[in-house]
């Protein structure tokens, strides 16, 4: 097990074999490659996306569908390459994909990265925020107050 | 904005160092091969964005009212998930 002092969740002990390694980074953060997945009991659905390489980087994040039940997935043929997704069918999101939308915490309210998802191959370990082929998700997608999703579903 | 139609195959010149080939054009999408010197920055739109809110998020992640603010998120979060069931 490894450890890591970091600035939002303080002490995180890690597996080298649980690291998710992003081969071109996130866009704006290119030089941060591996990060790892940390789960909260007391903030369950988040997970939190630590960087390994800069201990002030965290990304929140949502599973997309926690926020979309309904959403669907686009990868570029170069995203699927990265990613080792050989089937000739898109991934399912569960079951073969990982993904996740980063959320953006401002003081007017939390938004939901639903144009560009990170996702992640849980086969390898391999991850890509991958910007949506097809037009239709916002990168600022406001999360609806805990009622409106409760009445909404 | 200037608009200019253009075949497949034909090219656009900006400045003296920027150009731009239709290289394919599909039934919703264009392919553009882009040569630019190496210190002009060619990135999508999208890409653009999504660099900025990352920033964005990643800001958030440091503010102080952070943690307050993920527990209560997270919490009213849970409890409406569980209630859907």
């Amino acid at each position: 097990m490894q450890a890591l002092e970091t600035k939002l969740l303080g002490e995180i002990q890690y597996d080298e074999s649980a690291v998710i390694e992003f081969p071109r980074g996130l866009p704006g953060f290119d030089h941060c490659r591996r990060f790892v997945a940390v789960r909260l009991e007391h903030t369950d659905p988040l997970i939190f996306l630590q960087s390994l390489e800069d201990a002030g980087l965290c990304f929140t994040t949502l599973p997309v569908q926690s926020v979309d039940p309904r959403y669907r997935l686009s990868l570029s043929a170069e995203d699927r390459d990265l990613l080792d997704f050989r089937a000739p069918r898109p991934p399912v999101i569960g079951r073969d994909a990982l993904c996740l939308a980063v959320l953006s915490i401002r003081e007017t309210g939390t938004t939901a990265n639903l144009l560009a998802p990170v996702v992640v191959n849980p086969r390898n370990l391999r991850a890509v925020q991958a910007v949506a082929e097809e037009p239709g998700y916002s990168h600022q997608h406001v999360l609806k107050a805990a009622e409106e999703v409760a009445v909404c579903s | 904005m200037l608009m200019m139609s253009r075949r497949a195959g034909e090219t656009i010149l900006i400045g003296d160092d920027i150009e731009i080939v239709i290289a394919h054009i599909g039934r919703s999408r264009v392919k553009v091969g882009i040569r630019a010197p190496r210190e002009t920055a060619v990135i999508a739109q999208e890409v653009r964005l999504v660099r900025d809110e990352n920033r964005a998020a990643a800001n958030g992640a440091a503010a102080a009212e952070f943690s307050g603010l993920v527990a209560r998120f997270a919490a009213g979060f849970s409890s409406s998930a569980k209630a859907r069931r």
